[in-house]
């Protein structure tokens, strides 16, 4: 049951990180060798993602203090760049400490 | 993009047409006294918003959106006041048609309307966040 969760774990980040980098770039040699590569680059979409959000949510604002934008649509940019960041900084998080716990499994 | 994101997207569209609607509500509370000038021009005319529903293609949601700010073309109301410059031959001046209470009332609506689509942005807001923190 425990084997079955993690490798559960392991097949959705797969899945995540080929939705992120495209199908193929990445490949099941990489998967099997070791996600490292693809998590790189996982990160770096999620980080890029989140830049993009925050920059329009910034551009949005200085709109709305010169009184060109809806505020409506601040409020949207903002929340959308947190959740992106919040959602990045997440998944960055449980990756890591799982490496961490493996790293310091006993051999 | 996620649903809870879309949901968000669809709920401010439906406080831009809102917040549309209680600029022209204010327009005719605020136009309620506004007279003609002249015997033979008329008063301010009362406006009506309409709503209408838009895809946006880019991510498959039904959006709200002004259609028109038209006007009411219900009779104006005359008003006896033979000293205003714009009375006619009885005395009589034509006055918007405009009443209070109906503004008063699609205000009342349109800031409840409004409430409800900051209330949709609020929840999914916090059912995403609560599930991102799910992760930690």
């Amino acid at each position: 049951m425990a084997i079955n969760s993690i490798t559960d774990a392991i097949a959705a980040y797969n899945t995540a990180a080929k939705s992120v980098t495209g199908a193929g770039s990445g490949g099941d040699a990489a998967a099997t060798e070791g996600a490292g590569p693809d998590f790189a680059s996982m990160l770096k979409e999620g980080v890029n993602a989140a830049i993009d959000a925050s920059k329009k949510s910034e551009e949005l604002s200085k709109q709305a203090i010169t009184g060109k934008a809806d505020v409506r649509d601040v409020v949207a940019a903002v929340n959308n760049a947190e959740m992106t960041l919040q959602t990045v900084v997440a998944v960055r998080d449980k990756v890591i400490s799982a490496y961490n716990d493996i790293l310091r499994m006993p051999i | 993009m996620d649903d809870l994101n879309k949901a968000s997207l669809v709920a401010v569209s439906g406080m831009k047409a809102q917040s549309e609607r209680i600029r022209v509500v204010s327009e005719n509370i605020a136009n309620a006294d506004s007279l003609p000038s002249s015997p033979d021009s008329l008063p301010y005319r009362r406006k009506v918003v309409t709503f209408r529903n838009v895809l946006d293609k880019a991510n498959g949601n039904s959006l709200v959106q002004v259609k028109k700010v038209d006007v009411d073309r219900s009779d104006f109301p005359k008003k006896y006041d033979p000293q205003h410059p714009a009375a006619d031959s009885n005395g009589y001046v034509m006055s918007p048609n405009i009443n209070p209470l109906i503004e008063l009332m699609d205000m009342r609506e349109a800031q409840r309307s409004y409430e409800a689509n900051l209330n949709v942005v609020g929840v999914s807001k916090t059912m995403l966040s609560h599930t991102v923190d799910m992760l930690k």
